[in-house]
């Protein structure tokens, strides 16, 4: 049982100015943890910081009694991490790869590590096609793999940054089956900039942009602290931009022919708004927005 | 459209920062280059076929330094134009480009073309490099002449800018036909072969055409335009695009455009090739996931078992991937090829080979194979350490619960294990050609120790290097560069005076292997050197460990901090251990090599020479004693390598003052010396670095005088030095000569020769020799300056297992206290030049009338001993014939090892290299092996008269008298074995040489006359000429002058005889039609322009053949440094007609008294060949052009 991941006032700043990280604080307890935010928000910074791979200028992260700024070796062997991108030698075939990963990870055993890497590629839907060569692979496939191996000797902390990017409805849906398998006694941070991948995994979460964490906490929790303060409306393309012009809109989108606002406010903002049920999405555009820094076609992509 | 695409693309290159990095590092190599060559740095010099009288900023030494330089960037070529190609598929651009609206031409095109301008732009920085080169102030101004704007910009248009389109088209079109930059780096190193392989075609004079056809980048072409240039010609000529360099220009362009065509048409403007790698989706419904199975706990170990495994692990990985892929293949096979292409002519001397003993094969990897191991080092490190990152699977494998040194030792030990690999092919390949070519004795120990035992050191040395700078570097192609560097430094380190192996990476002192000594005595200070650059290669490595990139983060300021904490207990030891192995090992090389014997640098050994000169040369007219009689004992002591040299002189005053003072050269590495002088003289000065000490008479020896010299010396080696052991006594093969003996007298020899050093030393310029008419200097022999003719008695002791000789006749040998002892004594008296031999050899015994024959031979060398004797009898018989009487008993050949490559003649004994025919493998089928080892034992014979019976003065044109005389013997002796056919054969090679040793000439060529001991005029003219001058005279005329000649000076007191009295001689017995060419071959360089400009033939009515031949002939006279001035003709020539065997129908000598002249000749059968001096008697410097096909009319 892990008490968990704390990060304390973490920053990072890369050579050509960016500030990918201000101040970042975060209390991480054992399950999945959502970490939300736009494209260059921070997330990945984060996540390869954790995963000891950047360097933080200055901050703590402890997991457990580890230092993991500081003690990579020990982080390493406790760790399960899934890159946002990567790549795998085309030639080799996944049960060979997965062997491989499984003894540079210290599973020495041979017979035990049959069994771990026939386990985890039957748990990743890989087993049919383990002799097949990762340069076949389709993106999904190459995702489960991609967890199969961060599942290697029961990792402690898990990252999986941006797993679904790119996979087609369904193989995200298998994704997340797959994701909801891994235990509640570990450390699982899961970064996305999909809304739904949080609403759907996730315990508790937090939205990070421009390098700063704007809330934590439970998402349906998060997302009812708005109740009585979304409205929608459905209105005229026409219309929208004097909408935006008056009332605090959060997102936008069309709707047989029609544009579907929602906007934020205390009270209706006008007539015609009617109150709805906030959710998730809502609460990322209300901090995200507020933060200034996503610009509108971003935000629309992801709501879509 | 497409000026679009190259304003584009010229935009990016000019923003990018390695384009003006490529820049200027081409510069700085031209501008150091340049400076160098000007002597800005004492003690340093550099010469590209240049050197001596040829002025560094000439057209042809700039020609050889632009292409040369532009060829080491050929790594640039590659990189720039094969990106331009590679690069949208590299960024996954290529679909926007490929949906716009730009056509094929104008993409390929504009990406080629502009690619090309700016590597135009970059090569410009050699010339420039090379002009501020010149302009420095520091340069010597002597060797330069002025900036000709046009020599810096020829070589631009014939060699530069061709192959950058030539190469950047072929790396461009792989680039784009195979979307990988892989296939690239493989086009780059057949390139290489494809040079390499033509130069070593080259070898063979038949083969020299083609040669120059098949080199990519035109240098041999050049070579061979330029071959005969001489000195006025490099310094004026602008290289041309002509003959054989034109062809070769054209069909390189050919190639080049051809596939630039090829490309076009088989480019696709298409997302992906077919057959590549479309994802493949599996049809399959999944089910759906399994719950994880929780009661799988990995037992996972983290000890340093575990971690040992995980490395062994990714060495073989590493190590699998490396060798299984198609690369690897191409270049292994491409070095394989190509050892087999040098194989064929390795150690060849006329065209001949040898057989191919195991030290040929394995020096191949020393030489020609090498650059494939560099090759293969330096491009798999670079693979190696970016492997993860270049399948982007760094996340995944930096994250790995391993320490960082079994992610970076297992790469470095695949790249090590690769060099395993590598080595095996070579044996294999090198036991491969031996048995191919019918060789059986293989000696497999041999190639696994000396490539697995020593060899591999080395590799692996730079193996550690090679993983650390691309550690470091952390960018691959920095990392190529940056390697490419280290390689041009550390060949030129030592020109730059840069000397010592202890600073030199890998460096040791070497060694060479020798079937009769083995590794000798070499081999422990390699072992010493290989392990102190052992250990400073773990201090590399551990600095590469800890500053290796793991992440992602590259910043140097993140990696210090890595490294800080990563330098933790192990790391500390190993560095502590290292540094401390490095300060002992280099303490303990150092004591070795700069105390127990003496390091000197070139500056430095410049330095005593010339002090030698400014102190002593006050000596060189003072009188000295003369030495008359010569009595040694030298005890050899091979196993210990030891000798100690007791002797006396008998000594004279023939100078008609009395003696003072003598100065006595005694070599410095004989370290206990003992020299009493009866009547006594005290040592008044001992300056052993410069091998001198001054001793003075109590009472001035008075002219006509005579005293003695007891001396005793001897020589033990101590530890051991930065340069290869001398080789002088050795465990098996000792061979010393009189030079290591006490002489009197100032040694003009010890000078600093060559004039541009002088002048550093504020030395004046110096004649090479004496003039042929100067009366002082022909007091002395070119032999010795401080004797004449001496009694010659020695005796030698050596192990028992070994014999020992002397020159003169074997007078007795007994055993004593377990040694073996010869004494040798002379019949008559001989000249002051001698030498001893010892070692373990077999010997083959004949007898030719009353002389005892023997060939002294390593067991094993059997191949050609009987051709030596054979030579020695028909030599014997041939000079005895035709010259005089033989004045010795005995003649013996004695085999020594390779250190040296000569054969050379002293008293009834000669000294012949184990290198130099004793493994020739003559074909006895074939007609065109020359049959060297014969040829070169009646050489060496015929000097038993021509230098041990004739000696001429210390003058211009001796060596006439000796080498030159010794060599139309051998001739003679050879045409008389073999048959005028195989000698045009030879007289090619000579003529060859002759011409390729004058266009190299470092002060001055002159006629045979005033020959100043230059081996390609005394050798190679003088065999062209002798054969000519017989053909004219009539052998047996030459004769009966050299007969009369030798009766009138053999064994002559001074003054000695000089060429001009040989010369008179032979000028009598020339028949007085032909009266000119006495002076034309002797006292003058002379050379012709002859060519057969038409022939055509009809059938005429009585069923035989008339030839109309229409030649061109024209007679030229050198300069000193080549200029030329045409002569009128009067000349006789061969006017010759031959048949389809190439043998005469009609062979006369005509009188050529016009630039054109036509012939009607009446032949009897088929004419196939006409032309002038069909079979090249006279100098000629195309030789190829004299005949010319019979056309039918």
């Amino acid at each position: 049982m892990t008490q968990g991941l704390r990060i304390q006032n973490l920053s990072k700043r890369y050579g050509n100015g960016v500030q990918a990280l201000r101040d970042v604080s975060l209390n991480i307890g054992s399950g999945m943890f959502g970490l939300l935010g736009p494209n260059g928000a921070g997330k990945s910074t984060l996540m390869r910081i954790l995963a000891t791979l950047q360097e933080a200028d200055s901050g703590s992260v402890l997991l457990d009694e580890i230092d993991v700024l500081r003690e990579h070796d020990r982080v390493r062997r406790v760790l399960g991490y899934l890159p946002q991108e990567f790549g795998l030698y085309p030639k080799v075939t996944a049960l060979e790869m997965l062997d491989h990963f499984a003894d540079l990870k210290g599973v020495s055993n041979g017979s035990r590590r049959k069994a771990l890497v026939e386990a985890l590629l039957r748990q990743t839907n890989l087993w049919d096609a383990r002799h097949q060569r990762l340069g076949t692979y389709s993106g999904g496939m190459k995702q489960r793999f991609g967890i199969a191996q961060a599942l290697i000797g029961d990792p402690k902390l898990i990252i999986v940054d941006e797993p679904t990017a790119g996979l087609d409805p369904e193989e995200r849906v298998r994704f997340h089956n797959l994701l909801s398998e891994i235990g509640e006694q570990v450390v699982v941070i899961l970064s996305t900039h999909i809304v739904s991948d949080v609403s759907d995994l996730c315990q508790s979460m937090a939205i990070i942009n421009l390098g700063r964490v704007l809330v934590e906490g439970n998402p349906l929790e998060l997302a009812r602290s708005l109740r009585g303060r979304i409205w929608q409306k459905l209105i005229s393309r026409a219309e929208l931009a004097a909408h935006k012009e008056s009332f605090s809109v959060l997102s936008s989108r069309l709707l047989s022919g029609k544009t579907l606002v929602r906007v934020y406010g205390d009270a209706a903002p006008a007539a015609g708004f009617e109150l709805v049920e906030p959710d998730l999405e809502d609460l990322y555009f209300r901090h995200v927005s507020q933060a200034g820094g996503v610009p509108n076609g971003a935000a629309s992509g992801a709501a879509a | 459209m497409i000026f679009k695409i190259i304003r584009f693309d010229v935009a990016r290159y000019v923003r990018s920062i390695s384009t003006y990095i490529y820049f200027l590092v081409l510069a700085a190599i031209a501008f150091l280059l340049m400076v160098t060559a000007g002597g800005a740095f004492q003690g340093a010099s550099v010469s590209m076929g240049g050197g001596g009288k040829v002025l560094v900023n000439s057209p042809f030494t700039l020609t050889a330094f632009i292409s040369i330089l532009s060829y080491y960037g050929l790594l640039i070529v590659s990189a720039i134009a094969g990106k331009a190609a590679f690069r949208d598929f590299e960024n996954q651009t290529h679909s926007f480009f490929f949906t716009a609206p730009i056509g094929k031409a104008a993409y390929l095109g504009g990406r080629f073309l502009a690619s090309m301008l700016i590597l135009a732009a970059i090569f410009a920085g050699i010339a420039m490099g090379l002009a501020l080169g010149t302009a420095m102030p520091f340069v010597d101004h002597t060797l330069f002449g002025p900036n000709h704007l046009r020599a810096y910009i020829q070589p631009y248009l014939v060699f530069v800018i061709p192959n950058l389109l030539v190469t950047g088209s072929l790396f461009f079109s792989m680039a784009a036909l195979t979307r990988k930059i892989l296939p690239v780096y493989m086009t780059s190193v057949i390139l290489l072969i494809g040079y390499l392989i033509a130069a070593s075609l080259s070898n063979k004079i038949e083969e020299k055409f083609i040669a120059a056809l098949l080199d990519p980048f035109g240098t041999i072409a050049m070579a061979r335009v330029t071959e005969y240039w001489t000195v006025s010609e490099k310094n004026t000529r602008l290289i041309a695009m002509e003959g054989v360099l034109l062809w070769n220009r054209l069909l390189w362009a050919g190639a080049a455009g051809a596939l630039m065509v090829f490309t076009y048409f088989k480019f696709q403007l298409v997302y992906a090739l077919e057959g590549r790698h479309a994802p493949r989706k599996k049809a399959a419904v999944e089910p759906a996931a399994a719950f994880i199975d929780k009661t799988l706990p990995a037992a996972r170990t983290f000890s340093t078992g575990a971690n040992l495994r995980a490395m062994l692990r990714l060495t073989r990985l590493g190590f699998r991937e490396t060798v299984k892929n198609i690369y690897f293949a191409v270049i292994v096979l491409a070095g394989v090829l190509f050892m087999i292409a040098v194989a064929r002519t390795t150690g060849a001397l006329y065209g001949t080979p040898t057989w191919p003993v195991a030290y040929q094969m394995i020096e191949l990897v020393g030489g020609s194979f090498a650059l494939f191991v560099l090759i293969v080092i330096t491009f798999y490190s670079g693979e190696l350490v970016w492997r993860d990152r270049d399948a982007r699977a760094h996340e995944l494998v930096d994250t790995l619960p391993l320490p960082g040194w079994v992610l970076f030792l297992s790469k470095l030990a695949a790249l090590c294990l690769v060099q395993v690999v590598l080595m095996g092919v070579v044996m294999a390949t090198g036991m491969g050609i031996q048995l191919a070519k019918g060789y059986k004795h293989l000696e497999p120990a041999l190639y696994l120790k000396d490539l697995f035992g020593l060899k591999l050191i080395d590799y692996w040395l730079l193996c550690v290097l090679a993983i650390t700078v691309q550690t470091l570097v952390n960018n691959k192609y920095m990392g190529h560069f940056v390697m490419v560097l280290y390689y041009l430094a550390s060949t030129f380190m030592g020109q730059l005076g840069l000397e010592h192996n202890l600073y030199t990476y890998d460096g040791s002192p070497g060694y060479t292997y020798s079937d009769m000594n083995g590794y000798g005595h070499f081999l422990p200070p390699v072992f010493w050197f290989d392990g102190y650059w052992a250990a400073f290669a773990i201090l590399l490595a551990l600095a590469a460990h800890l500053f290796q990139v793991r992440g992602l983060a590259t910043g140097w300021r993140w990696r210090r901090t890595l490294a800080r904490r990563r330098f933790g207990g192990p790391q500390r030891w190993i560095a502590l251990g290292a540094l401390a192995a490095v300060a002992a090992l280099g303490g303990f090389i150092f004591h070795n090599t700069n105390v127990l014997n003496t390091y000197r640098t070139r500056k430095q050994r410049e330095m005593l020479q010339a002090r030698y000169e400014k102190e002593y040369r006050k000596y060189r007219n003072a009188p000295q004693p003369r030495i008359t009689a010569v009595r040694i004992r030298v005890d050899l002591h091979p196993e210990r390598r030891s000798v100690k040299i007791t002797g006396s002189y008998d000594i004279a005053n023939k100078t008609s003052q009395p003696v003072d003072r003598v100065l006595v050269s005694l070599p410095e590495n004989f370290r206990e010396r003992d020299l009493q002088f009866t009547p006594a003289a005290k040592l008044q000065s001992d300056e052993r670095a410069m091998d001198v000490a001054v001793y003075r008479f109590d009472q001035p020896l008075a002219p006509g005088a005579t005293a003695k010299l007891n001396f005793s010396l001897a020589y033990a080696p101590h530890g051991f030095s930065n340069n290869q052991a001398p080789t002088f006594v050795v465990y098996n093969g000792s061979f010393l000569n009189s030079g290591v003996l006490p002489h009197f007298g100032y040694q003009d020899d010890a000078e600093l020769a060559e004039d541009n050093t002088r002048r550093k030393y504020g030395l004046a310029p110096k004649e090479r020799m004496a003039d042929l008419n100067d009366v002082a200097a022909r007091r002395n022999t070119y032999i010795s300056s401080d004797a004449d003719w001496v009694a010659f008695d020695a005796v030698v002791s050596t192990s028992p297992d070994q014999i020992a000789i002397a020159p003169g006749e074997l007078v007795r040998q007994w055993t004593d206290g377990g040694r073996r002892f010869f004494e040798y004594k002379s019949r008559g008296k001989i000249l002051d030049f001698s030498s001893v031999l010892s070692a373990r050899y077999s010997v083959l015994r004949d007898r030719w009338q009353d002389v005892a024959l023997g060939v002294y031979y390593h067991p094993g060398h059997e191949y050609n001993i009987e051709k030596m004797m054979k030579g020695m009898r028909a030599a014997l018989a041939y000079c005895t014939a035709n010259f005089s009487p033989y004045q010795n008993k005995t003649l013996r050949i004695m085999e020594f090892p390779r250190y040296a490559v000569f054969a050379q003649s002293f008293p009834a004994s000669i000294p012949y290299s184990e290198a130099i025919g004793f493994i020739a493998r003559v074909d006895p089928k074939s007609d065109e092996d020359i049959d060297y080892p014969f040829y070169v034992t009646a050489h060496e014979v015929a000097h038993q008269w021509w230098a041990h019976q004739v000696i001429g003065a210390n003058v211009q044109g001796s060596t006439l008298m000796s080498e030159s005389l010794a060599q139309y013997t051998a001739l003679m002796v050879m045409k008389h074995e073999v048959g005028p056919d195989q000698m045009r054969r030879f007289l090619k090679y000579e003529m060859d040489r002759y011409l390729t040793g004058r266009s190299l000439e470092r002060k001055k060529e002159l006629p045979l006359e005033r020959v100043e001991n230059q081996p390609y005029i005394h050798y190679n003219k003088a065999s062209v000429i002798f054969y000519a001058l017989q053909d004219y005279a009539g052998e047996d005329n030459v004769n009966r002058a050299l007969h009369d000649y030798l009766q009138a000076v053999a064994f002559q007191e001074p003054p000695y005889t000089n060429s001009v009295e040989l010369i008179d001689r032979l000028r009598k017995i020339v028949p007085p039609a032909y009266s000119y060419i006495v002076h034309d071959m002797f006292e003058t360089i002379t050379l012709y322009e002859n060519r057969a400009l038409s022939a055509t033939y009809r059938r005429t009515s009585d069923g035989k053949f008339e030839v109309k031949l229409k030649v061109a002939a024209k007679k030229i006279r050198a300069g000193e440094l080549g200029e030329e001035k045409e002569v009128p003709l009067a000349d006789w020539i061969d006017i010759g007609v031959l048949d389809k065997d190439g043998k005469p129908l009609y062979m006369v000598k005509h009188k050529i008294e016009r630039n054109e002249t036509e012939f009607t000749i009446p032949v009897d059968r088929l004419p196939v060949k006409a032309g002038i001096d069909p079979w090249n008697k006279l100098v000629d410097r195309k030789p190829d052009d004299n005949v010319i096909a019979v056309a039918k009319l």
